[in-house]
């Protein structure tokens, strides 16, 4: 009974999970104190957060099972409650609790005195536009903002005022946001809806029920993966319209991730609220799972 | 030859005959041939004479020489059968020798005192060094004697000492007598001290009695007893021993010798099984019989009651099934105070759930005695669990108490004092603390099904002081309705759902909203805390498979027995659970989003202080209670 209750408090914390560099995973959850909301990993590193600090562990030493993590960092919060780390994005950057967007220079190890300030409620997740160099994050206000490079709030969408995408009885919130340059992906309370981003306009919308809480585009952008409430993995068009759902273990599912640095690997995880991790080796059936 | 030689001769002078006549006619001449012939016939017949005479020479010549060779061929043999006697003899002579060689003699088996012993002890006439040094045989001989001397001085002082055996032997006789006589007296003097033994209160008198009779109780309940007796004088005033059954019946069965006891049983139960046989003829009535002798018990039973500090106490009773020998235990409570009845506590003090699980898996069902399984294939028992309510429970620590060990598939036995002893005082406690906690749950149901959450002054400090939800209803449930619940599956799956537990559902109620709540409540508890599953009925049915945060509640009840158990040992872990339950329900409610197409006031206006209404990607709702400063946060 005992081990079942560790399962279940682990359960409960929502963990982002990569399977970047290796399958050591087990580590990450069972040597976590508090909750871990997002995980990243670097050519090196792999990156952690949860409630308001990062730890970032070197990725030889966790697979020799040392468990020291490199550095802490806490960016500066201004507010009393201590904000959970909600996001993060390949050069760093932070959506935090406390509204804002912190920004890491991982050269320096110090967080840039420019705080993107904006968000009405905490931001839920960031991606960054490489190409522009601007970083895009929603929030549980419901908004998508798109900074730029000077720290300024360029946009605001307010998705849920679009009523093609607007669910008012789930709510407003933006619980994903991807981009891949021209083109934006946002889900949450609203459907998840595909956007142009020079237009700022909804070009489709998916009709996937529940909130969706990551999403991914696969193929060239040519197939977008969607997890969220709901035992499935959703495989959706670009025109709009839904491929597949794919049966998994976990009663709702709260991270997906592809991994795309090794070839002989190449496979989908997706984990949730469940201790079990799903892996996709192939798309469209689920393989085995990951027990904690 | 000597004949031969004469013949020649004559045939030489016939031819010359022979010639001569023709010759002689020749010149014709007749008296001169007359006479002639006259001379001639003279010549032949001397010639015959010689040759008769020659012919009997030879003749005498041979049959002296084959008697001869006839006198020399019996020499030869007379020579001959001397030789085959004489070989005989030297033959004989020969087996004789080696017949003497090979003779043993008995001395040689009889042990002998060594050389130099012999020397040392025996005297001089026996020994006689000079003579025997050097002649092995005599040496022998000398030995031999000396050893015959020794034997019969033994036999002398073996007698005697038989003798003083027997005088012995009659003087004990004597003594035990006048000992016996003795004995009338001194029980008179006992019955005559027994008054000023009660107006002394002295319970010698008693103790007495009680050991006279343990000492017909079995080996285990012996044990039992002893160890009982000597912790609860020890450690545990509270704890009082006593024999109860029927002591004449036990007294038959101890007073066989204890070697041939179990074979006496034994011819005993098969002579019993005959008569039966003879009885009756139906091989079901003969099969019930025997299942009957097998689960006999032993007519001793070893009562003992536990106080506990409120009064109440609980009633153990031990029995031995001698013929499987495995002990059992039959529990009561009785409680100083008149407990009203509550429905759904019903369970909780019945004997056959009081004491499951006393240690870990100890369910009470199956025999512990590897051996008994061969035994109850032979008369047809499926199970022991069938007979347990006329029978007892034979769980694991009453036969640790007894001293019985059973260690996988062993057959013999051996009863252990070290082991009873090691586990008493633990097993005391452990019940002693069941009781406690079931007296608890028990009092706790009483006031739960009149919708009342008893919530103790040490506990206030975990929930604020206003709940608005409050509990409805709560009942007990059997396991199958438990496991028919969709929103138990995963509790069922994961092996936490077994026949054992006791199942309880709860209703929290507040407004429209309807919260069912599963409990699994273990038999070890408070040791192993209530496992909670919920489902939601407002707006729609949800449960925590489907909804996260209804999820994070079940686990802010289920993880954190630590905040909840209060004081120790954690009675009140139930009630505390359902208390934040209650609190849980009303976060719930009360930050759940506002529609704000829905025209009118909210159903539950938003009392509770929180931080923050939602945190983290999957958007939970903060459960968490801050004690002093009353808000609520996220974990």
């Amino acid at each position: 009974q005992l081990l079942h209750m560790s399962v279940f408090s682990q359960s409960f914390s929502p963990c982002g999970r990569f399977l970047a560099a290796g399958n050591n995973y087990g580590e990450i959850a069972l040597f976590h104190e508090g909750p871990v909301f997002c995980l990243l990993s670097t050519d090196s590193h792999l990156l952690s957060a949860g409630n308001g600090e990062i730890s970032a562990w070197s990725w030889t030493e966790l697979i020799k099972k040392n468990v020291k993590p490199v550095w802490t960092k806490r960016p500066n919060y201004s507010s009393l409650e201590i904000p959970e780390i909600n996001a993060m994005d390949n050069s760093l950057v932070v959506g935090a609790g406390d509204n804002n967007v912190h920004i890491l220079d991982l050269e320096h190890g110090v967080f840039k005195q420019a705080v993107l300030q904006g968000h009405s409620d905490y931001v839920h997740c960031v991606s960054v536009r490489e190409r522009e160099a601007e970083v895009l994050s929603g929030g549980e206000d419901g908004a998508v903002r798109i900074w730029g490079r000077t720290g300024q709030s360029v946009h605001c969408i307010e998705v849920y005022k679009y009523e093609s995408c607007a669910r008012p009885q789930y709510g407003k919130w933006i619980s994903c946001v991807t981009t891949d340059s021209d083109w934006m992906l946002c889900g949450g309370g609203p459907s998840l809806s595909l956007w142009h981003l020079r237009s700022l306009s909804p070009t489709s919308v998916f009709p996937l029920t529940g909130c969706q809480r990551q999403a991914a585009f696969h193929q060239d952008m040519l197939q977008i993966l969607a997890v969220g409430e709901g035992p499935f993995v959703s495989h959706c068009l670009l025109g709009g319209e839904v491929k597949a759902q794919i049966p998994c273990t976990p009663q709702s599912l709260n991270t997906l991730q592809l991994n795309t640095n090794s070839t002989e690997h190449r496979v989908l995880t997706a984990g949730g609220s469940s201790d079990r991790i799903d892996v996709f080796t192939n798309l469209s059936y689920r393989a085995f799972s990951l027990v904690f | 030859m000597t004949s031969d030689a004469p013949k020649k001769r004559k045939t030489k002078v016939l031819r010359s005959e022979g010639g001569t006549p023709e010759m002689k006619r020749g010149r014709g001449e007749g008296d001169q041939q007359c006479a002639e012939v006259e001379k001639r016939r003279m010549q032949g017949c001397i010639l015959f004479m010689n040759l008769k005479k020659l012919n009997r020479l030879a003749h005498m010549r041979l049959k002296r020489g084959r008697d001869q060779t006839h006198e020399a061929k019996q020499k030869v043999d007379v020579l001959n059968l001397q030789l085959q006697n004489l070989l005989y003899e030297v033959f004989h002579l020969q087996k004789e020798i080696s017949k003497c060689l090979e003779f043993k003699s008995k001395h040689e088996e009889i042990d002998l005192v060594s050389e130099e012993e012999f020397y040392k002890e025996a005297p001089q006439e026996i020994s006689r060094p000079h003579f025997t040094k050097n002649d092995l045989h005599q040496l022998t001989l000398a030995r031999l004697d000396w050893e015959l001397e020794q034997r019969k001085r033994l036999a002398e002082k073996y007698k005697e000492s038989q003798a003083t055996k027997e005088k012995i032997h009659e003087s004990i006789e004597v003594i035990k007598q006048h000992l016996n006589s003795l004995k009338p007296g001194l029980n008179d003097i006992m019955q005559a001290s027994l008054p000023v033994q009660q107006y002394l209160s002295m319970p010698y008198e008693q103790t007495q009695k009680q050991t006279e009779v343990a000492r017909h109780l079995p080996p285990p309940l012996y044990v039992l007893f002893v160890q009982a007796n000597a912790y609860g004088q020890a450690c545990d005033k509270n704890l009082s021993v006593s024999i109860s059954g029927d002591v004449d019946e036990a007294k038959a069965l101890s007073k066989p010798p204890e070697d041939s006891q179990d074979d006496e049983s034994d011819s005993d139960a098969e002579e019993e099984q005959e008569k039966t046989k003879r009885r009756r003829p139906t091989t079901g009535g003969q099969l019930d019989d025997k299942r009957r002798e097998m689960l006999k018990k032993h007519p001793l039973s070893l009562c003992l009651d536990l106080k506990c500090k409120d009064g109440s106490i609980l009633h153990l009773s031990f029995y031995y099934l001698m013929n499987l020998n495995i002990m059992t235990v039959k529990t009561k409570v009785s409680t100083s105070t008149d407990l009203n009845a509550a429905i759904s506590a019903g369970d909780l003090l019945k004997s056959d759930t009081l004491l499951s699980c006393l240690y870990t898996s100890d369910h009470g069902q199956d025999t512990p005695n590897p051996a008994n399984r061969y035994q109850f294939d032979k008369v047809g028992i499926v199970c022991f669990a069938d007979y347990v309510e006329e029978l007892g429970h034979p769980y694991k620590w009453v036969q640790s108490l007894g001293g019985l060990n059973f260690p996988r598939d062993a057959a013999e036995v051996p009863v252990e004092d070290s082991l009873s002893a090691s586990k008493m005082e633990s097993t005391m406690k452990l019940l002693r603390g069941r009781v406690q906690s079931r007296l608890a749950l028990h009092k706790q149901f009483a006031s739960l099904e009149h919708s009342i959450i008893p919530v103790s002054s040490e506990c206030q400090h975990l929930f604020p002081a206003k709940i608005m939800s409050h509990l409805a209803h709560w009942t007990t449930i059997t396991h199958e309705e438990y496991r028919d619940l969709a929103y138990t599956r995963h509790v069922t799956d994961a092996g936490l759902a077994t026949e054992t537990d006791l199942y309880f559902m709860g209703v929290v109620e507040r407004g429209t909203a309807r919260l069912q709540a599963a409990v699994v409540l273990n038999p070890r508890y408070p040791e192993v805390s209530p496992l909670f599953s919920l489902s939601l009925s407002w707006k729609g049915e949800r449960s925590g498979r489907t909804d996260d945060n209804l999820r994070a509640m079940e686990s802010e009840v289920n993880v954190f027995r630590d905040e909840l158990q209060g004081p120790r040992p954690g009675h009140q872990l139930l009630t505390n659970q359902i208390s934040r339950l209650c609190v849980c329900l009303d976060v719930y409610l009360e930050t759940e989003e506002q529609d704000d197409s829905v025209e009118g006031p909210r159903e539950f206006p938003r009392e509770k202080m929180c931080l923050r209404t939602v945190r983290g990607p999957n958007r939970l709702k903060p459960f968490k209670y801050n004690h002093p400063q009353g808000f609520f946060s996220h974990r």
